[in-house]
């Protein structure tokens, strides 16, 4: 009747700590490195002035305005 | 809690196939230290002593009851005979109740503690007349 808490635990934590090291790893490898993987993807051929011209022709800045006016 | 994780990474780390019977006391198991390290009869013992106390007065059982409760063990019956002996110095009949309780309590998952405790202090409890909460209907809510 004694240490029971301690045999619980001698058995759970070690679980415990590997199934939070798994989860962590699987969110890692299946949520983060794809979106970091995505992000680098869209900027590794991205024409930041091509981009830009876009925007002016669209009227959005103040600084700027579409080649028309 | 942390001081069972504590005990058990610190003993667990050295050997875990090492069986030492009787050694999983609840304090001094520390790897460390030179103190001689309380076996479970004396720990029992020394228990059993604090609640046999003629004199002991309210505030030091419930002291007593709580720091036991504390500990990672359910208590032996012969520990649990010494306190409900006190209760009834006491003429304290819900601390005696309450200790069965906690015992119900601190058997956790173990379903065949509680029912052997009772079964062990039966004539204890048929001497003082304590009723156990199964009996007075108290023991679902």
């Amino acid at each position: 009747m004694r240490g029971l808490l301690a045999k619980k635990l001698k058995f759970h934590l070690p679980i415990a700590f590997a199934l939070s090291i798994v989860v962590a790893a699987a969110f890692k490898y299946t949520v983060t490195e794809p979106r970091k993987q995505a992000y680098a993807d869209f900027y590794k051929q991205y024409d930041a002035m091509k981009e830009f011209n876009a925007m002016k022709e669209a009227g959005i800045f103040e600084s700027v305005r579409p080649s028309g006016e | 809690m942390f001081s069972a994780v504590v005990r058990l990474s610190a003993s667990g780390v050295r050997a875990l196939a090492r069986t030492r019977p009787g050694y999983t006391a609840p304090l001094a198991c520390r790897c460390y230290s030179h103190a001689k390290a309380e076996t479970d009869e004396e720990f029992d013992a020394r228990w059993v002593t604090y609640f046999s106390k003629p004199d002991i007065d309210a505030w030091e059982l419930r002291k007593g009851m709580n720091t036991l409760i504390g500990y990672d063990l359910v208590p032996e019956p012969k520990i649990l005979d010494s306190a409900l002996r006190a209760c009834r110095r006491l003429n304290d009949l819900a601390s005696a109740i309450r200790i069965l309780e906690a015992v119900k309590d601190k058997s956790g998952p173990h379903k065949e503690i509680y029912p052997y405790v009772i079964q062990e202090l039966q004539p204890t409890l048929k001497e003082l007349g304590i009723s156990t909460p199964e009996e007075l209907g108290i023991d679902k809510v």
